[in-house]
């Protein structure tokens, strides 16, 4: 079977899968009714300040794990609406952006700087066709990206590495997450040995669990959803609901729109944007395929570059960038949402999450089984169907079906969802945090997990409030497990050869990366 | 300004904490090395990732005290406090949840709790009025208002969450029906 024959069949899984209803006679299959709930879901939660696609990421999973089980039937179900919500949220964030001056989440918060003031010219509904059509594109051109990368790469990395490399391969990846993120290169060092640590409570290949303290409660060792959720989710739940103490809750009201400027977008202007568009896809895409650069950066960046651009380029009556210029909306927007595919070409091709959202559908693929991101993904097997590759082009599938509803219902969505910024956080988060501990709750059916979670929620708290990101935190306590089993299989395939990561040349100039890495990062100022 | 600057003491506990987990909680915690030999073969021993993750605490904490983040916030007395608070508030709400149903069964019912908790009141009793009381409690410190209304709506959401989660799946478990 070739590649083709796994790629019609991927399209098939999604289409002609489990029907959920008959629509005038049309199979109607439950892969996309779920990436459609995912894709308006997100949307909801990208437009409420104070929640984030994550969020309703985390909080889905075990609730779609109970509805469809471990087999391999459940994975495209799944992954189609977590997608569905990872890209909703993208395109929901800039709603509240526009219409209130608060972003819906971090990423769109260049969006409030050209969005608001239009909306305060009375040109809100041309705004949000503007962040609307660049999220699309900008998604369009980065999930065309992922599926001609992460084959690609994939089987590049099946040809070249075996394991002494691909332990070397781990080793750079996480050195890289630690070194990019936040401002300090020893924190972000520090948050991801904690995460190695914690995530090895228990499971070595010893009889006795290891670094237990002898504690009975933590002989099955730290649940990996009670980390993740406790450190990304409790933790930014117990910041927020601080701030909120401390400053007051603050309530979100619509500004009078002005009048007498044009509401409509014409194709002249929509052809002006494509340049920055273009740029600002580019720059997401590229940032997003890195693992642990997130889309707030994407949006910067390319923020950034539209504006020296478009103060070359602008005729001189229109708006410069910051006074409600759609270039700039369109340079966010199209920059943030280009994240979201590229970030899947470190997942598919080499099992590592590169982001938040990346950590949650590399958690269902492992809760689901049957499906090990990674290099054998896209290995052909003779006249044997590979079942990975056909749930992988199954999910390129949902991918571009996201796609789809973005250009064709992501409008409508945006223009009705306004109203979820008027939600009150002081209400929204102790809900959210409910909801979290119920959702750890009824997958580990036990209060210690509970207690667990709230744990890593004080160490998440802490981490914020000390400028140290949770992010290598959570992809250590990840890999953590690879990297040892991989780094064990290397060692005995060589002969117990201790110096196994010297011998290659490939595993060797990837530890020389890894430390050039890190020295490089140290150069950086630390202000 | 002081040498020991907010974030050279975190490097310094990073350093400490490093110190402790190599030379004390990995010889005492874990019964093998960092290689071992198994029937006659050597391999990698439980004790080696912990090693790596301890020198990458330690190489961490060591540039954080050598190259400390000019402006970086701390952890503050009221941050402590706030931890506290938050710890208080979901305590008592988990104690509420977890004895709240056994209490109500065995004030007004006949059997015991665990022959109770898999039908509806019993099994909605400690969810919800714990639940209620967390959502209530975390308003409460986070606006400092404590109205009745907020309790109502504190019930409510725990209400419909355990609809939400027990109606459509019979084997899921709300808290604390597992560990009772």
């Amino acid at each position: 079977m070739d590649i083709w024959d796994h790629v019609v069949l991927g399209i098939q899984a999604v289409f002609l899968g489990t029907e959920a209803f008959n629509l005038l006679g049309l199979p109607i299959s439950i892969t996309l009714v779920m990436v459609l709930a995912g894709f308006v879901l997100g949307i909801v939660v990208g437009a409420t300040p104070g929640l984030a696609g994550p969020m309703a990421m985390a909080i889905a999973l075990p609730v779609l794990i109970s509805v469809f089980g471990f087999s391999d039937d459940a994975f495209l179900p799944v992954l189609g609406f977590l997608i569905g919500v990872m890209k909703g949220a993208t395109v929901g964030g800039a709603v509240p952006a526009i219409l209130f001056n608060t972003p819906g989440t971090p990423d769109a918060y260049m969006t409030t700087l050209d969005g608001f003031p239009m909306a305060q010219k009375g040109q809100t509904k041309k705004a949000l066709k503007v962040a609307h059509f660049a999220s699309a594109s900008g998604d369009t051109f980065s999930d065309i990206v992922l599926i001609l990368c992460a084959p690609f790469l994939a089987v590049l990395v099946e040809s070249y590495l075996d394991l002494p490399e691909k332990t070397g391969l781990l080793l750079l990846s996480l050195a890289f997450i630690s070194a990019v993120i936040g401002r300090s290169v020893g924190k972000g060092l520090i948050s991801m040995g904690l995460g190695l640590l914690a995530a090895m409570v228990a499971n070595g290949e010893d009889f006795y669990p290891r670094l237990t303290l002898g504690a009975p409660s933590l002989a099955e060792g730290f649940p990996i959803a009670a980390a993740v959720l406790g450190v990304l989710i409790i933790g930014e739940v117990f910041r927020s609901l601080e701030d909120l103490a401390r400053d007051g809750t603050s309530s979100v009201s619509a500004k009078s729109g002005g009048q007498g400027q044009s509401d409509r977008l014409t194709g002249a202007e929509i052809w002006r944007m494509m340049p920055f568009i273009g740029r600002s896809a580019a720059i997401g895409t590229a940032i997003g395929a890195l693992p642990g650069i997130g889309s707030t950066l994407a949006a910067t960046l390319g923020y950034t570059s539209g504006k020296a651009r478009h103060a070359r380029t602008k005729a001189p009556d229109a708006p410069a960038f910051g006074e409600g210029a759609n270039e700039g909306i369109a340079a966010t927007e199209a920059a943030n949402s280009s994240v979201s595919g590229a970030n899947l070409i470190p997942v598919l091709s080499l099992g590592i999450p590169g982001n938040a959202a990346a950590v949650f559908l590399i958690l269902a693929m492992d809760s689901i089984g049957g499906f090990n991101p990674g290099p054998s993904v896209f290995r052909l097997s003779g006249d044997d169907v590979n079942t990975e590759m056909v749930l992988a082009f199954g999910l390129f599938t949902t991918m571009f079906l996201a796609n789809g509803l973005n250009w064709t219902l992501g409008g409508m969505f945006m223009r009705g969802v306004g109203i979820m910024a008027r939600v009150p956080k002081h209400i929204l988060l102790p809900i959210v945090f409910l909801m979290t501990l119920t959702a750890i709750y009824v997958q580990e059916t036990s209060l210690t997990a509970v207690w667990i979670t709230v744990g890593f929620g004080i160490l998440g708290y802490i981490m914020r409030k000390i400028r140290m990101s949770p992010l290598p935190f959570v992809i250590a306590f990840i890999l953590s497990a690879k990297l040892e089993d991989t780094a064990r299989q290397a060692f005995a395939a060589t002969g117990a050869d201790p110096f196994f990561l010297f011998k290659s040349p490939i595993a060797l100039a990837f530890l020389v990366m890894t430390v050039g890495v890190i020295l490089y990062s140290l150069r950086k100022p630390q202000t | 300004m002081s040498f020991m600057t907010a974030e050279r003491w975190l490097g310094l506990c990073a350093i400490l904490f490093a110190l402790v987990v190599l030379f004390v909680w990995i010889p005492n915690d874990i019964d093998t090395g960092a290689f071992e030999k198994v029937r006659r073969r050597l391999t990698i021993g439980d004790s080696l990732g912990p090693m790596v993750a301890g020198c990458v605490i330690l190489i961490g904490g060591l540039f954080t005290m050598l190259r400390p983040e000019e402006g970086a916030p701390t952890l503050k007395r009221a941050n402590v406090i706030w931890m506290l608070t938050l710890l208080a508030v979901i305590g008592a709400a988990i104690a509420v949840m977890r004895f709240g149903g056994p209490v109500a069964a065995d004030l007004f019912a006949d059997d015991p709790y665990r022959a109770l908790r898999a039908t509806i009141p019993w099994k909605y009793i400690g969810y919800v009025s714990g639940g209620g009381l967390l959502v209530y409690l975390l308003i409460g410190v986070s606006t400092a208002s404590w109205h009745p209304r907020y309790l109502a709506l504190g019930l409510t959401a725990a209400l419909v969450m355990a609809l939400l989660y027990d109606l459509p799946f019979e084997d899921l478990l709300l808290p604390p029906n597992g560990d009772v």
